[in-house]
């Protein structure tokens, strides 16, 4: 029987750490900072406690709960796991190809996104940027690494494209080993790597001081006062309090459907909400305290203030790889201090990317009783494939139009419809028991109706307001997009509507299979 | 910095902070759940 066979976590702190790292990712160290120096600094940290303790740590809870309960049933992906919610619906299922989709979908650009950064480190190391120490020079850098120009620095997408391919080999190399022997083992360095790179990267910012003497004000206190001190006019604008639910949301990798299937390699007696919560935590330390100290504090102290400004609207890619570059070459040890940054970068980045890999391989183990190995060499095909149309057409808006679907637009989707089936289908006294099995700490009763009313509305509200908005309705009805985009971005939606529908049809095979074949199944 | 955004930094690691320390002290402390 599947279940017999299923792999397992080697420790508690092995599945913390694999979940922390699915959650700390690149977002943790771009996104935050520039969100937060946009919606009123400190205040900002108002909305966004309250959407971690609404929305980020219910999901959590509910996520982990679920996995837990579906892999005792052989199941790790949500279609199985909403199966075993309630048996005798036949639909509900289908809710699921959401929690396989939205993970492969993000995955085919993360990776090459991660791959980046893993070229990034590397030409830190080797100063092959060292030429480039402006803003504008490394802006023209990124872009012929990135094939969207041909100049001095690099001619084709060649280099772009062979970290392209040691990325994607490292995260098959990681996901061949399996949940303990390749997952765990990674996350279990890699995780607290990058806590100590973060930290020292964090800690030569703050020590910065004021490096250019005639501008004593360009300092790094100031700089972390640009960034927290606090504008409270800003919380009666309801985009704030939206805009903190959303960074509360993406940033714990909750929605996705990645917490699902590592949970489901739990015991029934294992603790999931001290474990949960931790992973939270963790993934709150990156975020707050050494995402909310490295980039926005740096950028004011070399560019001071309307130069940090310009940089937080620039958005999470120009800082990142433009800006911070830019920074690390005005200060002593310039590779030492890129050269971490980036690998810092890589560590949040491949601890995400093989969480989003392990969906596509669980569903193919579980549903379809494949060997990991088979399973993973048809995963090895179908990324491989899909990566391609990310990378050559980067310029004409693929990854924007993906981001969109399977990055924001599905997770909010599947986080509802799961805390819907939890609480509301499954029942929130049978969900609550489920949570309390082997618990190591009492959630307070509090969260019964947060659970059951108030993250579902939250919700609906961030779904909502993301459809309604102009950024939302524009992206779905194309408009803004040029003329000459418009066949590649139409292209991505046809390719994304054939994966879905081709997961669709796979759902349905694996069901058919079982009611043919009882005993064969992978599930029950 | 002003003294606001003193107190949020403060607030805002220190919960932080707290919540990571308690968390680990309990997995390292407990060894049993609450069933």
């Amino acid at each position: 029987m599947a279940q017999e066979s299923r792999q397992a976590w080697g420790s508690k702190l092995g599945i913390i750490m694999a979940v922390a790292g699915s959650a700390v990712g690149l977002g943790n160290f771009l996104r935050f900072p520039v969100q937060a120096a946009q919606n009123g600094g400190g205040a900002f940290m108002i909305p966004y406690f309250v959407a971690l303790l609404l929305l980020g740590i219910p999901l959590m809870w509910i996520e982990w709960s679920l996995g837990r309960f579906g892999g005792g049933f052989g199941h790790g992906t949500a279609p199985g796991i909403f199966h075993s919610l309630r048996q005798k619906n036949r639909f509900i299922k289908y809710f699921g190809v959401i929690g396989i989709f939205g993970p492969l979908v993000i995955l085919v650009y993360y990776t090459y996104i991660e791959s980046w950064t893993l070229a990034y480190s590397f030409f830190a190391l080797t100063g092959k940027y060292a030429g480039a120490t402006t803003q504008a020079q490394l802006q023209s850098f990124l872009s012929a690494f990135q094939g969207l120009e041909s100049n001095q620095y690099f001619n084709s997408l060649r280099t772009a494209y062979i970290f392209f391919l040691a990325t994607f080999a490292l995260n098959i190399f990681v996901l061949y080993h399996g949940i303990k022997g390749g997952i765990e083992k990674l996350c279990n360095v890699a995780m607290p790597a990058l806590i100590i790179f973060g930290v020292l990267i964090a800690a030569r910012v703050l020590m910065l001081g004021a490096p250019d003497p005639l501008k004593p004000g360009w300092n790094s206190l100031n700089g972390l006062g640009f960034l927290w001190n606090p504008d409270l006019t800003m919380l009666k604008d309801p985009k704030v309090w939206l805009a903190a639910a959303g960074q509360i949301f993406f940033t714990l990798s909750v929605g996705i459907g990645v917490i699902l299937t590592y949970a489901s390699y739990l015991k029934k007696t294992d603790d999931v909400t001290l474990s949960g919560l931790t992973a939270a935590g963790m993934n709150e330390f990156a975020e707050v305290i050494i995402g909310g100290s490295i980039v926005i504090t740096a950028a004011f102290v070399f560019f001071g203030p309307s130069g940090a400004q310009e940089v937080a609207k620039s958005g999470s890619f120009n800082l990142g790889f433009v800006t911070m570059p830019a920074i690390f070459c005005r200060i002593p040890l310039t590779a030492v201090f890129g050269f971490l940054w980036f690998l810092m970068l890589f560590l949040a980045g491949v601890t995400s990317s093989v969480s989003l890999s392990q969906p596509a391989v669980a569903f193919l183990e579980d549903e379809f009783n494949l060997s990991r190995k088979k399973a993973l060499a048809i995963l090895t095909v179908v990324f491989f494939v899909l990566c391609q149309p990310a990378i050559f057409f980067l310029g004409k808006g693929v990854v924007d139009e993906m981001d969109f679907w399977g990055g924001t637009f599905c997770l909010v989707l599947f986080a509802t419809i799961e805390t819907i089936l939890f609480t509301w289908v499954f029942g929130m006294d049978r969900a609550w028991e489920e949570m309390h099995h082997g618990a190591a700490l009492r959630i307070p009763g509090a969260y019964k109706f947060i659970m059951r009313y108030v993250t579902p509305l939250f919700l609906i509200v961030i779904l909502g307001s993301y459809l309604l908005s102009d950024n939302g309705r524009n992206r779905i009805l194309m408009a803004g997009v040029p003329e000459e985009n418009r066949p590649y971005v139409l292209g991505t939606r046809l390719l994304l509507l054939g994966v879905l529908s081709g997961l669709i049809i796979l759902v349905n095979l694996a069901w058919r299979k079982r009611r043919a074949h009882p005993g064969q199944g992978g599930g029950k | 910095m002003n003294a606001g955004g003193w107190v949020f930094i403060i607030l805002s690691w220190g919960f932080i902070i707290l919540l990571c320390a308690y968390c680990l002290y309990k997995i390292f402390s407990k060894k049993k759940g609450l069933d």
